[in-house]
């Protein structure tokens, strides 16, 4: 870990001004009978409990929307539900990225002087409450109705394609592709609580199925039901409340390209590149500085190509940097320790919820079995609508402050 | 179960005019020279509303695609398997579309395609591709 210009970040940034002070999540998976904002609420409770405060100390709710949910404002039917009348809140929308963006807002609104204490919250139930099939619709009727749905593009071509073109200009092949998947398998296999954890093999994965050329199904990630929480405050409020653990937020950018596929200025480096460098410029740190990470994994093409856009490894050479080990325990980054959308599990929002979750708990030491010795450093990358919103946050510990 | 068509808009009426006349209409900016798909009010480039339609030439490369085995909701279920393209013009915009006049499987990357316009209904016309 070394400061590679932490002077160069800026005095005014919201580096190291923010902690996590409480972190939660529902059970995962299958949850039948529970709706989003009752899995919300669990984790909510769960992230009060964790930071040692009661729910009328929460001024500030951030959510997402939930697909099954009827609630257009989920954010306030959420503060409804749970008993608690805040003074600051928001629904936000940019797909898969929304997760960061919740941090980005919620910290900067702190800063700001807009809120003190922050729910970061989000709960679906994409498996139970909507169906798969349901939920495959719901996504692919998102995408634009003139140039894009005529054409019976489901929600997983647009990562195909990306992923399709990778392979032929860097020799990526499926079996690499494949190795995420039963990289994430293994670790979720420790992971209390995941959705899958019976082991797979390459072969597995290219005999489970042609899903959209070149994804067979166990490239995709899950379908499920679950939430996640967290509490944010001032690192001064963290202090003054005697948090034990404080997990800092060091950087935090976005980066948004496109909305049509067609329009995506390169099919193999992405706004990662643009929001990770901003991200690592505000931390004062680089790839090379980062203990652990999550990587947004909707599909196994995507956390080859985006190791390579956050500057784990060259562009290129995504696939054999996981073939190589390079993204598990041992090798330079391990990411998505608690096995990601791929096996963990997948609920919409709150699946990349559950990467800052794994992160902010490694960060603390808490992860048992699967933890990162001296993990001080984490990245969590978050993204949506076939790579047109992009997120990258960056934690630390007191230490890297 | 019907397929999902697309429903016009004041951006782009004449868009879908033209592929009903055989034509695929890309807009020319008079004011930078800008070639953009799809329709809009204004450039992207430099925001001018000086927009003229051209007809594209329907020629252009595959610069990625995907074939579809499982499909994305009842209404696509008969087609499978099908190839969507992600078409490179040869005046420079890409475009989302299909391929058809062959097996899914013929296509390959940088292939040469030409436009077919395969009419839905009174009202559209979808651009489709096959092999040049």
């Amino acid at each position: 870990m070394s400061a590679v210009s932490k002077s160069s970040a800026r005095n005014n940034s919201l580096r190291g001004k923010i902690a996590v002070i409480g972190i939660g999540m529902s059970p995962v998976g299958k949850v039948p009978g529970k709706s989003p904002l009752w899995l919300a609420a669990d984790a909510a409770k769960k992230a009060l409990a964790d930071a040692g405060i009661q729910k009328r100390e929460i001024d500030g709710v951030l959510s997402s929307h939930a697909m099954a949910s009827p609630f257009h404002r989920f954010s306030i039917a959420f503060s409804e539900y749970f008993g608690i009348q805040p003074t600051f809140s928001n629904t936000l929308q940019v797909s898969g990225a929304t997760a960061a963006t919740m941090f980005n807002i919620g910290a900067a609104a702190i800063h700001g002087g807009l809120a003190e204490t922050v729910l970061v919250v989000a709960g679906d139930s994409l498996l139970s409450g909507l169906t798969p099939e349901l939920a495959l619709r719901s996504l692919t009727e998102s995408r634009d109705q003139q140039y894009e749905m005529p054409f019976g593009i489901p929600v997983a071509n647009t990562f195909a394609m990306t992923a399709h073109r990778h392979m032929k200009e860097f020799g990526t092949t499926p079996e690499q592709l494949a190795q995420v998947a039963v990289t994430q398998r293994r670790h979720a296999s420790r992971t209390p609580g995941a959705q899958q954890t019976k082991p797979i093999t390459v072969d597995d994965v290219l005999n489970s199925g042609m899903v959209t050329t070149p994804y067979h199904k166990l490239d995709c990630s899950l379908i499920s039901d679950g939430g996640a929480a967290f509490v944010l405050t001032s690192a001064e409020r963290a202090k003054a409340l005697g948090i034990e653990r404080p997990v800092y937020l060091l950087g935090g950018a976005e980066c948004y390209t496109h909305e049509h596929l067609f329009l995506m200025p390169s099919l193999t480096t992405t706004g990662a590149v643009e929001s990770s460098r901003r991200a690592y410029a505000m931390a004062g740190y680089g790839a090379k500085d980062m203990d652990v990470a999550g990587v947004y994994d909707c599909f196994t093409g995507t956390v080859i190509m985006m190791l390579e856009d956050l500057g784990f490894c060259p562009k290129g050479e995504g696939g054999r940097f996981v073939a190589d080990g390079q993204m598990t325990y041992g090798g330079q980054i391990p990411s998505n320790t608690h096995g990601g959308l791929l096996s963990f599990a997948h609920s919409g929002i709150p699946g990349s919820l559950f990467h800052f979750h794994e992160v902010i708990a490694q960060l603390r030491g808490q992860c048992g079995e699967r933890q990162v010795a001296d993990a001080n450093l984490g990245l969590v990358h978050s993204l949506g609508a076939g790579f047109a919103t992009n997120a990258t946050t960056i934690f630390g510990t007191e230490r890297t402050l | 179960m019907k397929k999902p068509l697309p429903a016009p808009d004041a951006d782009t009426a004449e868009f879908w005019r033209g592929l009903r006349n055989g034509q695929l209409l890309l807009q020319h900016c008079g004011d930078c020279g800008n070639v953009q798909y799809y329709q809009q009010g204004i450039c992207r480039n430099c925001g001018g509303e000086n927009l003229t339609h051209r007809p594209a030439s329907g020629r252009g490369k595959v610069h990625s695609f995907s074939v579809v085995h499982r499909a994305p909701g009842p209404a696509f279920k008969g087609d499978v398997p099908y190839a969507v393209l992600l078409v490179e013009l040869e005046e420079g915009p890409r475009m989302i579309s299909t391929y058809i006049g062959g097996k899914p499987d013929d296509v390959t990357f940088d292939m040469d395609v030409t436009l077919v316009c395969e009419p839905i209904n009174d009202e559209i016309t979808l651009p489709r591709f096959r092999r040049a």
